[in-house]
C-alpha cells in the first residue's frame, strides 16, 4: 500500500478552488498473479473556500492574484507543492478563453508540484464535473443513464453517463455571471450568449442599461428552457444551437434520464433560498430559481451533486488520474513525460507492423510531426491480446526504426498500447535501441487529439500515474 | 484385542488398529498413495471381519494420533459423554453397526450413541457400511441448527449458493447470486470463496450480500470463506457477516498447516457473539474432505476416512451451523473416480451426522478426475434420499473461479420435486413471496435474474 | 393464395408461440446451419426468453464468464446449455490425458524426458512419481544440458498439454531473450513429460542451476484448458517447503498474455537472483 497526494485546482469564471485528495495505492493482484495496483481509495483530505477569481479587467485574469489565493490555500493546508504527486490545474467557462489564460496556466503548473498538469475543454470539463458531483457514481450504483449539468458562471456543462459509462458531453453558453450588475441595477456587462437569449424575450442587455428582476427573470426563463431543450425535456428551438459552447460536442440522449444532477455555483443558488434576487450583482440566483421551476414543472427527477459548487474542483483533484498497467518498461530518469501529443494508429497501420512493414508507420510518423510542429510524440497503438514471438518482434523492431529515425536524440520516446503488453515490448525494443531514453506503457485508454502526461513510478516502480487530456492552447 | 482372522482359509493377521482401520476402508486412490491400504480385496474383507469385533473400547483407546502430541484427539476424548460411553463401550463395532440400522433404534437413540463415540468408532462402523447403509442410517438422523434460520429440518434440502467470480468482481458476483436466488438456491448460505484474501476484497462482498440480503429481505446467511484471520479482521474493522468459515483437518499438524488452532476458533466464536449479524447461536461453517491430512503430510499414517471422523469431531464442539465435504475437489491422487467419489460422499455424510454435525455436501468432481456432471447428479439424489442438509449450487454446475463443478442452480430444485422436499421454511415463505415458487415448483417467473434488478 | 405480409405474419406467430414454450427461434436456424454451439459468439447469447429486463440480464452476462440468464426446461437445463458444458468438459479431459504432439516441441528444438510415471494413469495418481525424473532422463539431461546455469527453463505438461501447446512458442522466446539481455546465462531447455511442478527440484541438483524455472498446464477448468503457471525457485532442492516456490499463474490469451509473462518472469527471476530468495522470501521491489 502506498499513499499519494493530489491536487485540484479549478479556475472557473466566478470562483476559484483547491482541494487536495489522498489517493490509496494497492496491489490487488492475488500471491499468484502478476502485479495489478489499483486506486483503491480515495479519500479529499481539504477543501478551500470559493473565492472570487480575480479580475484585472472584465476580460484579463489577474494571474498574481490567483497565485496568492492559491499559495494561501497550500500554506491553510499545511501541505508543500513537492508533497503533491499529481493533480490537475483547469481553467474552466469562460475564464479558459480569456487571453492569459494560458499564461496563468503555465504560471500555476510549475508552482503547484512537480507532477501537476494543466488541462483545460469544455468536453473534459463535463466529465470531471459529473465525476465530482456524484451523477457518475449514482449511475453506476442504480445501473441507469443519469445527466449532470454543471451550471457555473460562463457555461453549463453536461454529461449523461450510463451504468458508470460516459454516453454523451456537450456544453452551452449558459451561466449565472453572463449578466453582471452594478449595485444600483445598471448592466455592466452582458454576455452574446446571453442577450441573444435576451432578445427573444424583448429584453435588452445593453451595457449601461438599468434593469429589473422581473425583466431578468424572463431572461433566466428561457435559459433554463434552452437547458431543459439540451437534455431532450423540451422540443428544441434553433437559438440552442446558437448558444452551444465553441469547442464542445453535440450533447444527445437518447433515452429520458433517470435522474437529473445540478452542480456548479448555480445549483448551489437552487438550494439556498436566496431572498436578494440580485445578491451576488449577478443573475446566478435568478438562473437557479428559474432552473428549479422549468424542471419542477416538466416532472423531471432532480437533486443537487454531493458536491455542487466544488463539482469541478473536487473532480478535477480525484477523477482525472489513472494508472498505468503494472507490467511496463522505462529506462531510468525517463519520467516525468509533460505534453506529449498522441499519435494514435490505425488498424491497417498496425497490422502493418505486427506484419513486419514499416513504411505507413514512418509515413504516419513524418506527418503527424509536422502537423503538430513538434518533435516529439507519444506513439499509442492497440496491440493484441496474445501475439506470437514474431509479431512481437516485428512491432518492437518497426517501432524503434521509426522513432529512432524521426524523433531527435535526447528526445525520450513513449510508446502506450491498450494491451497488456507493454514488458514484453519493451524489452524488445530496447534491445533494438539500448541507448535511446524509452518508456513503454499499456492499459491506457486515449483519443486522437489528446495529450499525455506521465508520472514518476509509484508502487515501488510498478506504475505509473498517467493523465489524458485535451489542450486548449496546444 | 484380535489383529488377526482366518478368511477363506487364509490367515491375516494386522499390527496396529491403525492398520486394521486403514485395510478395512473401501479402496481409494489417497490410501494407496500413502501405502496403506489393503494388498487384495481379501484383504480388505479380512480387516473388516476383524474391525467387526473389534470393541468400542479398543478403538477408544487407540486414537490414530496420540492424545499428547494433537489437540484433535484430547478435545474428541476429553468430551466424549461417559455414561453412554460406559454402557457401550463393550460393544462390538458390528453390534453398533446393527444397532444403528435396527427398527428399534430411534433417531434420539442415535444421538445419543453418537455422544459417546469417539471418531475411530465412527470411522470404524462407517467402514462395515454398504452404500444402501450409509443412506438408510444418516437418513433416521436429521441434525438441525439455527442462525437466522434453522437447517436440518425433516423434509427439507437446502442450498449454498456459491456465486465466485475469476476476479472477484462485485457485479459479476451479485449477476450470479441473482440468478441463483431466482431458481429457489440459497437458503442455507450465500457464501464465495474469494480469490483475493484480503480484508477489503472480503469487505467489499459481504457488505454487498448484506445489502441484497436486506433489501430483499432474504431469510438466510451470508459469509465470505476467506482464512479464518482474514475474515476475523475484516468483522473487527465492521464488515457483516452472519458465518465464520474454516477448512478444517482430523489433526492439530492439518490444521496448522491451514493456518489456524482451536484458540482462532474460539476468538472468531467469541467475535461473532459480539459483531455478527447472525441471531441464532450456530454461527460457524467448516469445510472438509477426505485426502486433506495425508496432502499436508498430517495424516500419521492413519487412512483418510478416519482423518475425516476426526474432522468431524473437531467440528462438533463448536457447534456450527453448517459442515460440509467438498468431496471431490481434492483429485484423484486420493480419489480416483466417480465410485470413490459416490463412496466418500456417502460415508461423509454419516459420519458427519452421527459425530452430531449439520452435515452438507459440495458433490463436486475436478477435470483430471474420472468422473462427470452425471456421476455428482447421482450422489446429490443419493444425499438428498439420506436427508443431506444441503448441497451446492452454481450457475449450471461450472464454477469459473475454483474451475471445478459441482450441482448447477437446478438441481436442487429438480430433486426437491422428485424427493418431495422443501426450502428452509422460511426462505420457501420468501420464494413464494417473490413469486419463484408456488406448490413447492418453479413458477413460470423463476430463472430469471433481471427479476432482482432495480433499475431507478 | 396467401399474400407476402400474411406469410410474415404467420412466420411471426409461429415463433411468438414457439419461444412462448421456451425455445429460442436461433435454436431452428442452427439446426440447418450445423453452427457451433461451443463459440464465444453462441456462449454470449442469452437462452432465457422473456426477462423482465433484457437489458440489465446483457449487463450482467457482460460482468461474468458464468453461465448465467441459461433459462430452463422445468427445472433442469436446456439442451443447449447442457450440451455445451459436456463440450467444454471434454475439451478439458481431453487437455489433461492427451500428450503434447511430437512435432510440436521439435519445432521448438526441445528434447524430452520422462519422469518415473510410465503413463497419464499413474501420473495422475501418483505425485510422488511425477516429481522425479526416471535414470535415463537423469543420464540425457546430464549429457546433453548446459551445467550450473543462472537460470534453468524448461516446460512440462503438468494437467494440461493444451495450454503447452497455446503458449510455449511465444512465452518461452521472450523469457530466453529477456534473461540473455541482463547478462545471465540460461540452461538447455527441453520437455518433461508426465512432470508435476516439483521434478523441477530435481532438475535443478542435476543441473546446478541458480533458479530453476518450469512452465507447465494448469489443471484445466470449462472456461479454458489454455492456462500456464511459472514456477520458480533459488537454489531449489528436493525436499524443500513449498513456500519456498514463487508462482506466476494464469498465462493464457484471456489471462496474462505469454510474451508479457515471459517479460515479467525474467524481472523476477533478476530479483530472485538479486536477494538470493524466491517464494515467501522474495521481498517485493
Amino acid at each position: 500500500m502506498e499513499e499519494i497526494l493530489s491536487v485540484g485546482i479549478d479556475i472557473g469564471t466566478s470562483t476559484t478552488q483547491v482541494v487536495f485528495a489522498r489517493f490509496t495505492l494497492d496491489n490487488t493482484a492475488g500471491y499468484f498473479s502478476a502485479p495489478h495496483v489499483t486506486i483503491c481509495d480515495k479519500k479529499i483530505v481539504y477543501k478551500s473556500q470559493a473565492v472570487f477569481t480575480p479580475l484585472k479587467t472584465a476580460s484579463l485574469i489577474d494571474g498574481a492574484a490567483v497565485r496568492a489565493i492559491v499559495d494561501k490555500e497550500y500554506a491553510k493546508a499545511q501541505i508543500q507543492p513537492t508533497e503533491v504527486q499529481t493533480g490537475a490545474v483547469i481553467i474552466t467557462g469562460e475564464s479558459a478563453r480569456k487571453e492569459n489564460a494560458a499564461e496563468v496556466l503555465r504560471q500555476l503548473s510549475e508552482f503547484a508540484g512537480e507532477f501537476v498538469v494543466s488541462t483545460a475543454g469544455p468536453d473534459l470539463e463535463s466529465v470531471i464535473a459529473g465525476k465530482g458531483s456524484g451523477a457518475w457514481q449514482y449511475s453506476m450504483r442504480n445501473e441507469c443513464l443519469t445527466v449532470n449539468l454543471d451550471v457555473g458562471g460562463g457555461t453549463t456543462n453536461l454529461a449523461a453517463f450510463e451504468d458508470g459509462e460516459t454516453i454523451s458531453v456537450g456544453c452551452y453558453d449558459i451561466g449565472g455571471r453572463l449578466v453582471r450588475l452594478d449595485k444600483d441595477g445598471t448592466i455592466s456587462y452582458s454576455s452574446e450568449a446571453a442577450r441573444l437569449a435576451a432578445d427573444t424575450v424583448g429584453v435588452s442587455l445593453s451595457v449601461g442599461r438599468r434593469v429589473s428582476a422581473a425583466e431578468l427573470e424572463r431572461v433566466t426563463d428561457k435559459m433554463a428552457a434552452l437547458l431543459a431543450q439540451s437534455v431532450g425535456l423540451l422540443p428544441e428551438e434553433p437559438l440552442l444551437r446558437r448558444v452551444k459552447t465553441a469547442g464542445s460536442s453535440d450533447f444527445q440522449t437518447i433515452r429520458k434520464p433517470s435522474r437529473f444532477f445540478f452542480s456548479g455555483g448555480v445549483a448551489a443558488c437552487m438550494e439556498n433560498e436566496e431572498t436578494n434576487p440580485l445578491a451576488f450583482g449577478d443573475i446566478g440566483v435568478l438562473l437557479g430559481q428559474s432552473i428549479k421551476k422549468t424542471f419542477s414543472a416538466l416532472s423531471a427527477p432532480f437533486q443537487p451533486g454531493g458536491e455542487t459548487l466544488r463539482a469541478t474542483v473536487v473532480g478535477a483533484g480525484s477523477y482525472t488520474t489513472s494508472l498505468s498497467g503494472s507490467t511496463i518498461f522505462y529506462t531510468e530518469g525517463v519520467f516525468p513525460l509533460k505534453n506529449l501529443p498522441v499519435c494514435k494508429l490505425t488498424a491497417e497501420e498496425e497490422t502493418d507492423c505486427f506484419e513486419g512493414r514499416t513504411e505507413k508507420l514512418g509515413q504516419r510518423v513524418r506527418r503527424f510531426l509536422q502537423q503538430n510542429q513538434t518533435s516529439e510524440l507519444a506513439l499509442f497503438l492497440e496491440g493484441k491480446s496474445d501475439p506470437t514471438y514474431k509479431e512481437l518482434q516485428n512491432l518492437a523492431n518497426a517501432a524503434a526504426a521509426v522513432l529512432e529515425q524521426e524523433v531527435p536524440v535526447p528526445k525520450p520516446l513513449l510508446v502506450s498500447v491498450r494491451r497488456d503488453m507493454a514488458k514484453a515490448l519493451g524489452l524488445a525494443m530496447h534491445r533494438c535501441l539500448p541507448d535511446r531514453k524509452l518508456a513503454v506503457i499499456d492499459s491506457v485508454q486515449v483519443g486522437q487529439n489528446d495529450y499525455i502526461d506521465v508520472g514518476r513510478p509509484l508502487m515501488e516502480g510498478l506504475v505509473v500515474p498517467v493523465i489524458v487530456k485535451t489542450l486548449l492552447f496546444g | 484385542m484380535t489383529l488377526f482372522t482366518v478368511l477363506s482359509g487364509k490367515t491375516f493377521t494386522f499390527s496396529s488398529i491403525k492398520d486394521v482401520l486403514a485395510k478395512a476402508s473401501e479402496k481409494k486412490s489417497g490410501d494407496i498413495l500413502a501405502g496403506i491400504a489393503a494388498a487384495s480385496d481379501l484383504e480388505r474383507v479380512a480387516a473388516k471381519v476383524v474391525l467387526s469385533r473389534l470393541t468400542v473400547r479398543d478403538l477408544r483407546e487407540n486414537p490414530v494420533v496420540p492424545y499428547e502430541d494433537d489437540e484433535v484427539t484430547r478435545l474428541n476424548q476429553d468430551s466424549l459423554d461417559m455414561t453412554v460411553y460406559q454402557e457401550i463401550s463393550g460393544w462390538s463395532i458390528a453390534q453398533v453397526r446393527e444397532y444403528i440400522l435396527d427398527y428399534k433404534t430411534t433417531e434420539a437413540d442415535i444421538k445419543r450413541l453418537g455422544r459417546g463415540l469417539t471418531a475411530e468408532t465412527v470411522a470404524g462402523v462407517c467402514k462395515l457400511m454398504s452404500n444402501l447403509d450409509l443412506i438408510y442410517a444418516a437418513n433416521k438422523v436429521r441434525v438441525m441448527a439455527t442462525c437466522n434460520t434453522t437447517i436440518g429440518r425433516r423434509g427439507t434440502l437446502a442450498t449454498r449458493l456459491q456465486p465466485n467470480h475469476s476476479t472477484d468482481s462485485v457485479e459479476g458476483i451479485t449477476a450470479s447470486l441473482f440468478e441463483g436466488l431466482s431458481y429457489g438456491s440459497g437458503d442455507a448460505l450465500l457464501g464465495l470463496n474469494p480469490v483475493n484474501d484480503t480484508v477489503s476484497s472480503l469487505t467489499e462482498v459481504l457488505k454487498r450480500f448484506d445489502e441484497i440480503k436486506n433489501r430483499f429481505e432474504i431469510p438466510t446467511q451470508i459469509c465470505v470463506l476467506g482464512h479464518i484471520t482474514t475474515q476475523i479482521e475484516a468483522v473487527k474493522r465492521g464488515a457483516p457477516t452472519d458465518l465464520i468459515f474454516q477448512s478444517i483437518a482430523g489433526s492439530q499438524k492439518g490444521n496448522t498447516a491451514f493456518g489456524f488452532s482451536t484458540d482462532t476458533v474460539r476468538e472468531a466464536l467469541s467475535l461473532l457473539k459480539e459483531k455478527g449479524t447472525g441471531k441464532g447461536e450456530n454461527v460457524l461453517y467448516f469445510e472438509t474432505g477426505q485426502g486433506s491430512e495425508l496432502s499436508s503430510d498430517a495424516h500419521y499414517g492413519a487412512d483418510q476416512v478416519t482423518m475425516e471422523a476426526r474432522c468431524y469431531a473437531f467440528a462438533r464442539e463448536f457447534h456450527p451451523f453448517m459442515v460440509n465435504t467438498v468431496v471431490g475437489f481434492i483429485g484423484p491422487e486420493y480419489l480416483y473416480d466417480s465410485k470413490q467419489v459416490i463412496r466418500a460422499g456417502l460415508e461423509d455424510h454419516f459420519m458427519g451426522k452421527l459425530s452430531g454435525v449439520p452435515m452438507g455436501c459440495d458433490c463436486c468432481y475436478t477435470n483430471h478426475m474420472l468422473a462427470d456432471q452425471n456421476d455428482i447428479e447421482n450422489l446429490s439424489l443419493l444425499l438428498a434420499s439420506a436427508g443431506v442438509n444441503y448441497i451446492l449450487g452454481v450457475p449450471a454446475g461450472d464454477d469459473i473461479m475454483l474451475n471445478y463443478q459441482t450441482n448447477a442452480y437446478h438441481d436442487a430444485a429438480a430433486l426437491r420435486e422428485v424427493l418431495g422436499l422443501h426450502p428452509i421454511w422460511e426462505f420457501e415463505k420468501w420464494l413464494e413471496k417473490m413469486g419463484i415458487m408456488e406448490n413447492g415448483r418453479l413458477t413460470a417467473k423463476a430463472g430469471d435474474p433481471t427479476i432482482f434488478t432495480q433499475r431507478r | 393464395m396467401l399474400d407476402e405480409a400474411t406469410i410474415a405474419r404467420i412466420a411471426e406467430e409461429v415463433i411468438r408461440e414457439l419461444t412462448k414454450y421456451g425455445v429460442p427461434a436461433a435454436e431452428h436456424t442452427k439446426q440447418e446451419t450445423g453452427e457451433d454451439i461451443d463459440s464465444p459468439e453462441s456462449k454470449r447469447e442469452t437462452l432465457l426468453t422473456n426477462p423482465q429486463d433484457g437489458e440489465a440480464l446483457q449487463k450482467m452476462k457482460r460482468a461474468t464468464t458464468a453461465r448465467i440468464g441459461v433459462g430452463r426446461c422445468g427445472p433442469r437445463l436446456n439442451t443447449r446449455t447442457m450440451l455445451t458444458l459436456r463440450a467444454d468438459h471434454a475439451k478439458a479431459r481431453d487437455a489433461v490425458f492427451a500428450d503434447v504432439t511430437p512435432n510440436f516441441l521439435e519445432e521448438l528444438g526441445l528434447f524430452t524426458v520422462q519422469t518415473c510415471c510410465g503413463d497419464k494413469n499413474t501420473y495422475v495418481t501418483r505425485p510422488d512419481l511425477g516429481r522425479k525424473l526416471c535414470p535415463e532422463a537423469v543420464e540425457t539431461l546430464e549429457q546433453k544440458c548446459r551445467k550450473r546455469p543462472d537460470v534453468q527453463i524448461f516446460a512440462a505438461d503438468g494437467l494440461s498439454s493444451t495450454a503447452v501447446e497455446a503458449n510455449l512458442s511465444r512465452i518461452l522466446p521472450v523469457l530466453t531473450d529477456s534473461l540473455t539481455d541482463k547478462g545471465l546465462t540460461v540452461g538447455t531447455p527441453f520437455y518433461v513429460r508426465f512432470g508435476r511442478v516439483g521434478v523441477e527440484d530435481h532438475v535443478a541438483e542435476i543441473l546446478g542451476a541458480k533458479v530453476v524455472c518450469v512452465l507447465l498446464g494448469e489443471r484445466p477448468g470449462l472456461a479454458t484448458a489454455e492456462s500456464m503457471s511459472a514456477y520458480l525457485v533459488y537454489n531449489a532442492h528436493v525436499g524443500m517447503p513449498e513456500s519456498k516456490r514463487t508462482v506466476v499463474s494464469n498465462i493464457h490469451k484471456n489471462g496474462l498474455a505469454a510474451v508479457e509473462a515471459g517479460a515479467y518472469i525474467a524481472d523476477v527471476i533478476g530479483k530472485m537472483l538479486a536477494q538470493k530468495a524466491s517464494g515467501v522470501d522474495l521481498k517485493k521491489g
